[in-house]
């Protein structure tokens, strides 16, 4: 891996050019009046129809997740690693049902992040706090996975050789420089108009992959066959076999709440709240959910490239000598497979894959941090061109958090980086869905609730070492919790909810004020075109927030909307 | 999806249907024993993986399914020529349901 295969690398570099031009002119595509404005920075001025919304959502929830991480764990562990195909079948089922009521609610009173529908819920700065503030921790390991993900295209591609630490990670750095620079400047506008090349890639890059790899490497036959031998056997480093080519009952409980955790927690993240936020009604959502799952398909087939590696003798060996770094199975299978200007393309679908997310991602963090943080506890007064700087700033600053993570946390399966955010995120569910349905949860028992499970979830999640190296941290995301492995983020929602429903009743008993509710319950169902209401962050609405960033979804939507019909 | 007394435009059956099939495409997923087993195969394709694989479009259509049962009509127009800006709803914020409740 040490010479650099100059028609790939060549091939990388065209269609990331392409990418960065289509992401700096983003900025002019549906012009609005009022660029500095955090509904059209953060939210492209909310008129995104069903098709735009589609590439949206599917470029942020698919990511260097489902292209490094997934087939990394099947390669590495088998069967374990298809929980990824399972949680992708049930999100979407899960989300179908509140999404919408999110939608309208926001829409009502011009929320822009989850923790604005908890402030104005609840009336409770503290738990609105307590929501943005997980927004944001756990949103940084999941941009972390994505510069993994980039660093393992890299490194195959022989650009990380050095052993030189700053050389080492200067394209690591490079890439992210140039998202930082076009996020920056057109905001959710930039990852929305790249998504469209983005998932033209990753199809041809998959459909390519699994029709034709499996006739190099003698048919699926073949492939299920070394995979289920190899799986068999027993690991040296741990005493027990690699992993299982079909889960065994004890795994079983492991498998499904870690689908059923994840499928749960990723309508929390902040990023993928902005997804459904901006667009343009509930029937676009609920359309979407159903279209969706071609994104599941693709991760589906694309964890099976875990399999093809393993069948692959060259990808196995060279996942060997990199220090059995399974994250590089993919994209030396790529390498090893198809011919150097198609791996080329392979490496651009990955690397714009884990780049577009990243940037959504950011985008989201920073909007939560503005709003609900900065406005919220240190400038009141700030006004929407101030407020819309503060994001753009703090982006940058999220990025260089992920950056953090990569550094200090093992990576010996980056998937965990992805579920560690979980855990985090998922402490946001009762304040956040129960809330959309009912206001009986006190505001002051979802914080202690919170509280407790982000304390035992973190406590758990760093006293699990990585396998076969006891006294390291954060090497896992399953724990033996009453007789079961299971994710710990289910356990830890499960004492949140218990929390929470009990110290309602005392705190109902001994009648805490369970502050004001702004909402009203037509207001979770509702079509309607937002009335243009005051919300108590001066600018957001002040600049004409519902006005305006109709009117741009009116004009820009024509288009889309005859495309869809 | 709970279809709350101030907008009627869907009758609790489809409501109920909907929720129905939602759950039953999210059990089917969930519950791992129906599935943790290498036969009947599909080729080459064990059942563990080959029932994941084909529940996606299952799960695809159910949810297509529900979205009908659940489409609202005045949306549906609002879809397609959006955002009218609603002079008569601007004045008096709390009657955002007012298309369902004139229905």
């Amino acid at each position: 891996m040490t010479h650099v295969n100059a028609v790939s690398l060549t091939v990388l570099i065209i269609l990331f050019a392409i990418v960065t031009a289509v992401g700096f002119a983003a900025a002019r595509w549906r012009r609005a009046e009022e660029m500095l404005h955090l509904n059209e920075w953060g939210l492209a001025g909310r008129g995104f129809g069903s098709v735009i919304t589609w590439f949206l959502l599917g470029g942020d929830l698919y990511t260097a997740y489902t292209f490094i991480a997934v087939p990394a764990l099947v390669y590495a562990t088998g069967a374990a690693g298809f929980f990824a195909l399972s949680y992708t079948v049930m999100v979407f089922p899960i989300v179908f049902v509140f999404a919408p009521r999110l939608w309208s609610v926001a829409r009502t009173h011009n929320y822009v992040t989850p923790a604005d529908f908890v402030r104005g819920r609840y009336g409770s700065r503290g738990l609105s706090l307590a929501v943005a503030a997980t927004g944001i921790l756990a949103t940084m390991p999941y941009i972390a996975l994505q510069l993994v993900g980039i660093q393992a295209v890299l490194t195959v591609l022989g650009l990380s050789g050095s052993s030189n630490g700053f050389v080492r990670d200067l394209p690591l750095l490079l890439a992210f420089a140039i998202l930082a620079g076009y996020t920056f400047l057109a905001g959710l506008r930039a990852p929305a108009l790249t998504a469209f090349i983005k998932d033209t890639l990753i199809y041809v890059m998959v459909i390519v992959a699994i029709l034709y790899i499996p006739t190099r490497l003698g048919g699926w036959s073949h492939i299920f066959g070394t995979a289920s031998t190899h799986l068999a056997k027993t690991n040296p480093v741990t005493g027990k076999p690699f992993g299982a080519f079909i889960p065994v009952s004890a795994g079983e409980w492991a498998y499904a709440t870690l689908a059923l955790g994840s499928a749960l927690a990723l309508f929390m993240y902040p990023h993928a709240v902005t997804g459904v936020l901006a667009s343009r009604s509930r029937n676009v959502i609920r359309r979407n959910m159903a279209v969706l799952p071609a994104y599941s398909l693709v991760l589906g087939l694309v964890a099976l490239l875990g399999y093809m590696a393993l069948a692959s003798p060259a990808v196995v060996a060279g996942v060997k000598a990199a220090g059995k770094n399974a994250q590089l199975s993919v994209p030396l299978l790529f390498e090893n497979m198809f011919p150097s200007w198609f791996a080329g393309v392979g490496y651009a679908a990955i690397v714009i894959g884990a780049l577009v997310p990243a940037a959504i991602m950011s985008i989201a963090a920073a909007n939560l941090f503005t709003r609900n943080i900065y406005v919220e506890f240190f400038k009141p007064d700030a006004d929407s061109r101030h407020q819309t700087r503060v994001s753009q700033w703090v982006s940058l600053l999220v990025k260089a958090g992920a950056l953090a993570f990569v550094f200090w946390l093992p990576k010996a399966f980056s998937i965990n980086l992805q579920l560690l955010g979980g855990i985090w995120i998922l402490q946001t569910f009762p304040a956040i869905v129960v809330g959309l349905y009912t206001r009986w949860l006190h505001r002051w028992a979802l914080v202690i609730g919170w509280a407790a499970a982000m304390i035992y979830g973190t406590v758990l999640a760093y006293q699990q070492p990585t396998a076969g190296e006891p006294g390291t941290h954060f090497g896992a995301s399953t724990a033996s919790i009453i007789g079961h492995t299971m994710y710990i983020a289910v356990a830890a929602l499960v004492i949140n909810v218990v929390v929470s429903v009990v110290l309602t009743a005392v705190f109902n008993a001994v009648r805490l004020p369970a502050g004001a509710d702004e909402t009203a319950p037509g207001n979770y169902v509702t079509d309607a075109v937002p009335s243009v209401r005051r919300v108590p962050v001066p600018g957001a609405a002040a600049a004409g927030g519902a006005g305006p960033a109709g009117a741009t979804g009116a004009t820009g939507a024509g288009g889309a909307a005859a495309s869809e019909t | 999806m709970s279809s709350p007394p101030r907008t009627a435009r869907k009758s609790p059956l489809a409501v109920v249907i909907a929720g129905v099939l939602l759950l039953a495409a999210v059990i089917a997923a969930f519950w791992v024993p129906l599935y943790a087993r290498s036969t009947p195969k599909l080729g080459a394709f064990p059942f563990f993986y080959w029932y994941q694989l084909i529940l996606v479009p299952v799960v695809a259509i159910v949810s297509w399914l529900a979205y009908l049962l659940l489409r609202s009509d005045s949306s549906a127009v609002a879809a397609d020529q959006p955002a009218p800006p609603a002079a008569p709803h601007a004045a008096a914020p709390g009657t955002e349901d007012g298309p369902g409740a004139a229905r």
